[in-house]
């Protein structure tokens, strides 16, 4: 998570408007999902691997690391697919090439949609994506709950992390009935530092003139129209190839 | 008759709920234009008097007067009251909520009910103050600690308070973070502002304030200037403070010599200066 908010913040793309990563990561997220999955995913996979990595400047371990998660569930998923259980004559298992073609559509599928979503959070940080969310209509309150979470989530990993070092230099992991005791020890503590964090910032909040809106200037970026229009024009392009290519006339 | 300070506190009393007693019958006087270094160990309830300070705590007894008129508590006066005093906490982790550090920094200019284009101006002007103008987009939470206490301080600094209470400002900053933000500070009092800090630190409070008041067991024993009051063994010792090492220094220098023609070197600087000067006099 660390890694994906660091290059979120550091990208070469980091500046441009949220837009133009967000209308791209959803067109092609769209299109992976109708499109034919044999033909067109492939092209996704490698127009979202060429821009986070030639574009963005994201270094090809990185974006690899992200999809190696997805990717170890859905290999894990997938061979079920391929087969099918029959109970008719007793129990058999069937290897059909209907299934394994099913399962190899699948698989494609799911990683082009998924390096959609990679590209956009490894190029794109939360705080530049939330104002998007208040364009289309979700209420201040959410926002702001979003914002505060994300600032929050990374003040009580760092506390988990240390709190859990602290511990294990004591020994507290060696053994799994101890390391469960740590565990609900440092939960527990957690918990508590998260109450009285979260009343000493409504005092830092309070004399900063806090009054219910947790209201902040907008980010200065500007909305290129043409790199907008570019990408949809490719993504039209990348649909038709691989429309093209799944009837064969290309 | 002289104006009255900007800020008092008379006969202050507190207690926790639970009836833990933090301030008794304390007095404090915050004049215009000074520095004032509240000194007193850990756990002695500086930071309860600093919450009084700005109306986030109500005391039980006594009174909060500013510019010579009684503080009231309703919305209104604790906005007026807020605008003119700005706290900073000891930890930033309390203060920053926002994930950019511009956009941290904007939260009260845009409480102040400024438009948005001079907020951005307020954000240009307090980070600058503080020399982190170059964090302005950097994620809130990616930043050292040092930068996020300057951000904290920026934050309040940008509603342009006409005093600004820190509590413990250099708590937790290496000596290179401590002299920029003694800088920073140093900048702003020059401009006007009226700076109020607590500190355990007898040297910090020695050599950096104009003003200093002891504070021991939830009441202040004295308030004065740093040399006098510095220089009261007996009340230090009753505190459970040290006198500052520069001070005794300059005493033993000046023993035998008569009454000191010249004020106290107040840095490092100063007394290194003060010693040259009495060895090259001994070996002429």
């Amino acid at each position: 998570m660390r890694a994906i908010d660091h290059h979120a913040w550091t990208n070469r793309w980091r500046d441009r408007h949220p837009a133009e990563k967000l209308a791209p990561a959803g067109g092609l997220l769209l299109l992976s999902l109708v499109a034919p999955p044999l033909t067109t995913g492939p092209l996704i996979l490698a127009s979202t691997t060429l821009v986070t990595v030639r574009g963005a400047g994201v270094p090809l371990r990185t974006l690899l690391q992200v999809l190696a998660t997805p990717a170890a569930f859905l290999l894990a998923g997938v061979p079920f697919l391929a087969v099918s259980v029959d109970f008719a004559n007793g129990f058999s298992l069937q290897l059909s090439s209907a299934g394994l073609h099913m399962a190899l559509e699948t698989t494609v599928r799911a990683l082009a949609a998924v390096s959609c979503l990679a590209f956009l959070t490894l190029t794109t940080p939360l705080a530049d994506l939330v104002p998007l969310l208040r364009r289309v209509g979700v209420p201040a309150g959410i926002i702001e709950l979003i914002l505060l979470v994300y600032r929050l989530i990374f003040l009580f990993a760092e506390r988990a992390l240390t709190g859990r070092q602290a511990q294990a230099a004591r020994l507290g992991y060696t053994r799994l009935d101890r390391a469960i005791y740590s565990m609900g020890l440092l939960a527990g503590n957690l918990f508590q530092r998260a109450l009285a964090q979260a009343r000493r910032m409504e005092v830092g909040l309070a004399a900063r003139g806090y009054t219910g809106e947790l209201r902040v200037l907008r980010l200065e970026q500007t909305l290129s129209w043409w790199r907008l229009t570019a990408s949809m024009v490719l993504i039209g392009l990348i649909g038709l190839a691989g429309n093209l290519l799944a009837c064969g006339w290309l | 008759m002289s104006p009255p300070p900007l800020l008092a506190v008379r006969r202050l009393e507190y207690a926790y709920p639970g009836g833990i007693v933090a301030l008794h019958g304390l007095d404090l006087t915050i004049e215009r234009g000074r520095k004032l270094a509240i000194l007193g160990p850990n756990g002695s309830g500086k930071t309860t008097l600093l919450l009084h300070l700005n109306g986030t705590l109500r005391p039980g007894g006594g009174e909060i007067l500013l510019d010579g008129r009684a503080v009231a508590y309703d919305r209104r006066v604790l906005d007026q009251w807020r605008r003119r005093v700005g706290l900073v906490l000891q930890d930033p982790e309390d203060q920053l909520f926002a994930a950019t550090v511009g956009q941290d920094v904007s939260f009260g200019p845009l409480n102040l009910g400024l438009s948005e284009a001079e907020a951005r101006q307020r954000v240009g002007e307090a980070l600058t103050a503080l020399d982190i103008a170059s964090l302005a987009d950097r994620a809130t939470h990616n930043l050292s600690f040092g930068q996020k206490k300057r951000a904290a301080i920026a934050g309040i600094l940008a509603m342009r308070p006409e005093i600004l209470v820190l509590d413990e400002p250099t708590a937790g900053l290496d000596p290179q973070g401590v002299n920029q933000l003694l800088e920073a500070l140093q900048q702003l009092h020059e401009a006007g502002t009226t700076l109020v800090f607590s500190t355990h630190d007898v040297e910090l409070a020695y050599g950096w304030a104009d003003q200093v008041a002891v504070f021991h067991d939830g009441t202040v024993l004295a308030q004065g200037d740093p040399d006098a009051v510095l220089g009261d063994r007996a009340l230090l010792r009753q505190a459970h403070l040290q006198p500052p090492l520069l001070l005794e220094l300059a005493q033993l220098l000046e023993a035998g010599q008569g009454e000191p023609g010249w004020p106290q070197p107040r840095s490092r600087e100063a007394l290194l200066a003060r010693l040259r000067e009495r060895l090259r006099d001994r070996s002429a």
